[in-house]
C-alpha cells in the first residue's frame, strides 16, 4: 500500500517509534457533498424546527445533576462519561439557548454561547446513534423530569438533514423509502411470503380486502426472521373469527424515518398503513410484535394524519390480553416458568406494560419477574436502530451482559418477550456469548396454545 | 476659676474620709476593668492631682447629657469627680451667664492652655454660615475651632457631639455635623448616647484624669471599655433569643415574661454601649428590661435607620406595587422574547 | 452611606426587583413558544392530575434507581432541607419574610439553627469536591454550576459568622450576609438556580404526557 493511498486527514506517523495513526478519532459518518458549514445550517435548521414550549422547558430545567447517567445501561456497562443521557443533548440544548431562549438574544450579542460546529455533530453522532436506544430509563430517573429518550429523537431531526447519520442505519433507512421494507419485504416479497406460510400451514390469510374491520401489520424484521408471526396472528384472528386483512399497500409496522431522524420519511411509512387502513374502513388496527411501531402508529400516528384517527390502534399483545381477559380467546395452560423483558416502547413508554403480564397469566405460566422490571426494565440494547449500526456492536455486547445476568438470575425456564427488535437483539447476543438462554414471541406462545372452538 | 488645692486636700476638707475615696477608686477601676490593683494607683494620682480645668461647649443639644451625667447613683460619687476638675464653662451648671460666663471661658483657656480638656454636646450646624446656632454671637463651629486649639483633649458627649446626632437626622436641615467632622488635629473621644450613661461619661473623664491617656477606642473613636460590646451579646434576655422565645406585642405573653424584643425592633445586636451591663440609674435598669427594644442611640443615623419597631432582619424593600410592577414588565419582556424567537424560528426553517 | 445601610435599603429593593423582572421575563419566554396539539387518542384523561402526581413523585428517587443514586441524592436532600431550615425557621429569617408577604410561622431554637447551618455547610462543601472530581459531573459542569454555588453557599458562611462574630465587626458581617443574598436573589432568574420554579413546569409537563399514554411517570 502506497504512501499515495493513505487518508489525508488521518496521516501516519512513520517516524514515530510505534506505527500509529496522528489523533485517532471516533469514526463518523457523512452522507452526501455538502460543505461542513452548510451541514451545520442544515442541521441548526433543523434542531430550531422542533424547539417549542416543551423542549425549551426541558432544555431549561436541567441541573447537571448527572444521575440520568446512573439510569443509561451505557454508562453503567462502561463508565465513560460520555454516555451521560443529557449530555448526547448538549449541541442541541446550546443551539435551543443561543436561538430561541428566552435570553437567546444576549446570549448571542455577547458570545456567551458559541454556535454548534459540525466537529461538535460529527463527535455527537455516535453519542446520539450509536449509544442511545431512546429508551426512557433516564426520563424516569430524572429530578426535574426531563424527558430525554424523547430529546434524543427531536436531535436525529438534524442529524438527518445534515447527512450525519451512521451509515448502516441511513442506508436501512433509505432502501425502506424507496423499496418500502429496510429488509427487503417488499409487496412482491411479502405476497410471495403469505401465499407461502398461507399454503404450508393450511391457513387463511386474508390479503388485500376491499372491507374489513380488523387491518394488521408486519414488521419486516418477522417477514424476513421471523414469518411464523405472521401464521400466528392468523391464526389468533381466525380463531376470534374476526373480518381482518393484511394490506399490501400499507402494511410496514417498522419505521426508519422515526429511527433515523427523517420526519417526512416517518410521515410517509405511518401514512401508508394508515391510508391503507381507512380504506378498507377497519376500525381496528393490530400493530405487530415491534416496539418503535408503537410509538410510531398509537402515539404519534394521528399527527402525521392531521386529525385523531379514525379506529382505534393497538399493540398485539394489548389484542391478545383484551380478548383473554373477557374469555373470548382461550389457552391451554402452559406450565412452565417464564421470566419476561419488556420491551421498552411498549411497557415503560408505551402504557401497555401490563398487557403481557395479562397474556402469561391467561397462559398459566409461572411469571417469575427479573429485577427490576415492568417499568423499570433494562433495555436490551439494540432498539432505536443500535443494532444496524456494526460499529455499535461491542458497546451492545457490554450493554446486553445486564440482560442476560436479569434472567439468568430469574431462574426461570423460558424467556419471552413482545418486540421482534428485542428478539432479534437477544438471539445475536445469545450468538455471541454462545449463551443458553433464547427469547421466544408472546404471540406464537399464544398461537401454540390456541384451545380451538 | 481654678484653685490650686489639689484634689486630696479638697477631700479632706470636705470631710471626705480616705476609706470612701479609695472605694470610690476601686469601684471606678473596676468599671473601666482595670486590675484591682490600679485602684490603689488611681487613689494616689487622684489625690496628688490639681483640678483639671474642662470647659463643656455646648451646642445644638437638647440638654440631655447633662441632665444624664448630673443623674448620679450616689451624689458623693459625682460629686467627688466634679470636686476633681474645675468645670469652668458650662452653660446649665456655671453660675455667671452673659458676658461674664464668656469671659471665664476666655480666661481659663489662657490660664490653661495646652492642657484644659474640652467637652462638647450637641451637634454644630454648618448651614447658612453656621448661623442656626450662635453663642454671643458666636457661631457655634467658630467656637469650636477656636476652643479646640488649646484642648489636650476632647470628648464629644452624645450622640449628636459624636455623630451629628438628631439635628443630623434626614433632611438635616441646619446642615448639623459632629466634632469629628470639624476638629481634625486633636485625639477625641466619642461617647455616644442619647443620652449616654452616666457612669459611662464619668468613667471616660476619670480615666483621662488618672492616668493623662486617652482610654482604646473603637474604629468610631468609642472607648471599647464601654463600647466593645454589643447589647445582644450582653443583654440578660439572650437566652429567650437563642431559644426562639419572642415578644410579638407589647402586652402579649412574651412580653409579659420578659421575652425577647428582637420581633418588636430592638436593635441590640447592632448597636454598642454599657447599657446591658452597667445600666441606668445605678444600675436600675435599662430600656430593654423595662419592656422596649433598644433604638441603637450610640450608633451613628440611629435616627435615619428605619423603623425602631421594624426588626433589624427587615429592610426598605419598595412595597408589593413596585414589585408587581417589576414582574409585568418582566413578562413584557418575555413576550417579546418569545414571540422573537418565534420569528427567527420561522426565519431559520423557512416558516416550517 | 454604611454598608449594612446599603444593603437592607436600595440593594434589597433592587435585588427584589431583578428577581420578580427575571423571572417573569424567563417563564413567560419559555411558556410562550410553540406547542403542537396530541391528536393520538389518550389512554388517560387525568393529565392534570399526572402532571401534579408527578411534581410530588419526582422528590424521591425509585427504588430501582436508589442503590446507584442515594450518596448524590442524599447529599441533595441534606443540603436543600438544612438551607429550608435555616432560612425558613430561623426567627430572623421568619420576620424577613413576614415583612415581605406577611406570612409567618413559629421557629426553632436557634441553636438548632446554628448546627443545622454548619451540616448544610459541610454537605455544600462535599457536594462541590464531587462535582469537581466525578467524571460525569466534571463533563457537565459550567459557569453556572459553579456560580450557583458561590451564591447559594455565601450566604450560609456569611450568616454563620455574622453570628459567631469571626472575620469582621458584627455589622459588617451582617451586611455582607444581606448582600450575599441580594446577590443570590439577582442570579437566580439567570442561572440554574431557576429550578426551584421550573421543577415544577417540567415534571408537571412530562408527567401530563406521559399519564396521557398511561406510560410511566
Amino acid at each position: 500500500m502506497s504512501p499515495a493511498d493513505v487518508n489525508k486527514e488521518h496521516p501516519l506517523e512513520t517516524k514515530a517509534p510505534r506505527l500509529s495513526i496522528k489523533k485517532p478519532q471516533a469514526r463518523y459518518d457523512k452522507q452526501g457533498e455538502m460543505p461542513d458549514s452548510e451541514r451545520v445550517e442544515i442541521a441548526m435548521k433543523n434542531f430550531v424546527r422542533d424547539f417549542g414550549a416543551h423542549v425549551a422547558t426541558y432544555m431549561e430545567s436541567c441541573i447537571h445533576c448527572g444521575m440520568c447517567a446512573e439510569a443509561c445501561h451505557y454508562y453503567v456497562q462502561t463508565g465513560d462519561p460520555k454516555y451521560t443521557p443529557i449530555w448526547k443533548l448538549e449541541p442541541f440544548k446550546q443551539a435551543y439557548k443561543r436561538e430561541m431562549g428566552p435570553f437567546a438574544i444576549f446570549y448571542r450579542m455577547l458570545g456567551l454561547k458559541r454556535k454548534v460546529t459540525v466537529e461538535e455533530l460529527e463527535e455527537w453522532q455516535e453519542l446520539i446513534y450509536d449509544s442511545c436506544t431512546m429508551c426512557g430509563r433516564c426520563t424516569l430517573i430524572c429530578p426535574m423530569g426531563i424527558d430525554i429518550a424523547a430529546l434524543v429523537a427531536q436531535a436525529r431531526h438534524g442529524m438527518f438533514q445534515a447527512g450525519l447519520v451512521p451509515h448502516e442505519l441511513w442506508a436501512v433507512a433509505e432502501r425502506a423509502h424507496r423499496e418500502g421494507s429496510p429488509l427487503g419485504a417488499t409487496p412482491k416479497v411479502f405476497k410471495e411470503r403469505i401465499e407461502w406460510l398461507a399454503d404450508d400451514h393450511e391457513i387463511e390469510i386474508p390479503v388485500d380486502k376491499e372491507q374489513a374491520d380488523v387491518i394488521i401489520s408486519m414488521s419486516s424484521i418477522e417477514i424476513m426472521k421471523y414469518p411464523e408471526s405472521i401464521v400466528a396472528t392468523a391464526k389468533v384472528l381466525n380463531a376470534l373469527k374476526q373480518n381482518w386483512t393484511i394490506r399490501l399497500d400499507g402494511y410496514e409496522a417498522t419505521n426508519f424515518g422515526l429511527l433515523s431522524g427523517n420526519s417526512q420519511w416517518q410521515k410517509e411509512t405511518s401514512m401508508k398503513i394508515i391510508d391503507a387502513a381507512v380504506k378498507c374502513g377497519a376500525r381496528l388496527l393490530i400493530l405487530p410484535e415491534c416496539g418503535h411501531a408503537y410509538g410510531a402508529l398509537r402515539w404519534q400516528g394521528a399527527n402525521m394524519f392531521g386529525k385523531p384517527l379514525p379506529f382505534k390502534v393497538v399493540h398485539i399483545s394489548e389484542f391478545l390480553a383484551e380478548n383473554l381477559n373477557s374469555g373470548l380467546l382461550k389457552v391451554k395452560k402452559v406450565g412452565k416458568s417464564v421470566t419476561f423483558h419488556d420491551p421498552c416502547q411498549i411497557s415503560r413508554r408505551g402504557g401497555a406494560t401490563q398487557a403481557g403480564r395479562d397474556v402469561l397469566k391467561a397462559l398459566g405460566a409461572d411469571l417469575r419477574e427479573m429485577s427490576p422490571t415492568g417499568n423499570l426494565n433494562w433495555c436490551c440494547g439494540g432498539g432505536g436502530g443500535v443494532i444496524t449500526i456494526h460499529r455499535a456492536d461491542n458497546l451492545r455486547y457490554k450493554v446486553f451482559e445486564i440482560k442476560m445476568k436479569q434472567v439468568n438470575d430469574a431462574n426461570a425456564e423460558m424467556l419471552v418477550t413482545t418486540c421482534s427488535n428485542c428478539r432479534q437483539t437477544f438471539d445475536d447476543g445469545q450468538a455471541h456469548f454462545k449463551w443458553d438462554k433464547t427469547a421466544n414471541s408472546l404471540l406464537e406462545m399464544v398461537a401454540d396454545n390456541l384451545v380451538e372452538g | 476659676m481654678t484653685d490650686n488645692m489639689t484634689l486630696g486636700e479638697r477631700l479632706a476638707r470636705q470631710g471626705i474620709s480616705r476609706r470612701t475615696f479609695l472605694k470610690f477608686c476601686a469601684s471606678m477601676a473596676s468599671l473601666m476593668a482595670m486590675p484591682p490593683s490600679m485602684a490603689a494607683e488611681m487613689a494616689e494620682k487622684l489625690a496628688g492631682i490639681r483640678r483639671l480645668s474642662v470647659i463643656w461647649l455646648s451646642f445644638q443639644e437638647c440638654t440631655g447629657c447633662t441632665e444624664s451625667i448630673t443623674r448620679s447613683h450616689s451624689p458623693t460619687l459625682e460629686g467627688l469627680l466634679f470636686d476633681a476638675i474645675s468645670l469652668d464653662y458650662h452653660h446649665t451648671l456655671q453660675a455667671a451667664s452673659g458676658t461674664a460666663a464668656e469671659h471665664a471661658r476666655a480666661q481659663a483657656m489662657q490660664d490653661n492652655a495646652g492642657k484644659y480638656l474640652l467637652i462638647v454636646d450637641g451637634s454644630i450646624p454648618t448651614g447658612e454660615g453656621g448661623v442656626y446656632s450662635t453663642i454671643a454671637g458666636i457661631s457655634n463651629h467658630d467656637m469650636l475651632v477656636d476652643s479646640a486649639k488649646g484642648a489636650m483633649a476632647i470628648v464629644s458627649v452624645g450622640t449628636c457631639a459624636a455623630f451629628g446626632g438628631i439635628p443630623k437626622a434626614n433632611p438635616n436641615p441646619t446642615g448639623a455635623v459632629a466634632v469629628s467632622d470639624i476638629i481634625k488635629d486633636k485625639p477625641i473621644i466619642n461617647v455616644p448616647g442619647c443620652p449616654p450613661i452616666a457612669t459611662v461619661m464619668t468613667g471616660v473623664i476619670a480615666h483621662v484624669l488618672t492616668l493623662g491617656t486617652i482610654p482604646d477606642l473603637d474604629e468610631l473613636g468609642r472607648p471599647k471599655v464601654f463600647f466593645g460590646d454589643s447589647i445582644h451579646d450582653r443583654c440578660y434576655r439572650r437566652p429567650f433569643y437563642d431559644q426562639g422565645k419572642f415578644a410579638k406585642s407589647f402586652d402579649d405573653e412574651g412580653a409579659r415574661n420578659g421575652w425577647c424584643l428582637y420581633e418588636l425592633g430592638c436593635k441590640g445586636p447592632t448597636t454598642y454601649n454599657a447599657c446591658a451591663t452597667t445600666k441606668w440609674n445605678g444600675g436600675v435598669s435599662f430600656p430593654i428590661e423595662s419592656g422596649h427594644g433598644c433604638l441603637g442611640c450610640s450608633e451613628p443615623d440611629f435616627w435615619d435607620k428605619g423603623s425602631f419597631y421594624r426588626p433589624l432582619s427587615t429592610g426598605e424593600w419598595g412595597s408589593g406595587e413596585i414589585l408587581a410592577t417589576g414582574a409585568a414588565a418582566g413578562a413584557a419582556i418575555g413576550i417579546g422574547a418569545a414571540l422573537a424567537a418565534r420569528k427567527r424560528q420561522d426565519s431559520i426553517t423557512g416558516g416550517k | 452611606m454604611e454598608l449594612l445601610e446599603f444593603a437592607r435599603g436600595p440593594a434589597l429593593m433592587w435585588s427584589l426587583i431583578i428577581f420578580c423582572f427575571g423571572v417573569a421575563w424567563r417563564l413567560v419566554g419559555i411558556l410562550l413558544l410553540r406547542r403542537k396539539p396530541d391528536l393520538s387518542e389518550a389512554r388517560s384523561r387525568a393529565t392534570l392530575w399526572g402532571g401534579i402526581r408527578t411534581v410530588f413523585s419526582r422528590i424521591w428517587v425509585r427504588k430501582e434507581f436508589q442503590s446507584r443514586t442515594a450518596y448524590g441524592a442524599a447529599l441533595g436532600y441534606v443540603f436543600h432541607i438544612g438551607l429550608a431550615i435555616v432560612v425558613l425557621l430561623f426567627v430572623p429569617h421568619i420576620l424577613f419574610i413576614k415583612d415581605l408577604t406577611g406570612l409567618s410561622w413559629g421557629g426553632l431554637p436557634n441553636g438548632v439553627i446554628y448546627a443545622t447551618g454548619v451540616i448544610t455547610l459541610i454537605a455544600l462543601i462535599i457536594i462541590m469536591i464531587r462535582r469537581l472530581t466525578h467524571p460525569v459531573l466534571k463533563l457537565l459542569s459550567n459557569f453556572d454550576d459553579y456560580f450557583s454555588w458561590v451564591v447559594t453557599t455565601a450566604p450560609l458562611l456569611t450568616g454563620l459568622l455574622a453570628t459567631a462574630h469571626l472575620g469582621a465587626r458584627y455589622e459588617t458581617l451582617l451586611g455582607l450576609h444581606i448582600l450575599s443574598v441580594e446577590l443570590f436573589l439577582v442570579w437566580f432568574p439567570f442561572g440554574k438556580l431557576m429550578h426551584a420554579i421550573l421543577f415544577a413546569v417540567s415534571r408537571g409537563t412530562t408527567g401530563a404526557l406521559l399519564e396521557r399514554k398511561g406510560a410511566a411517570t
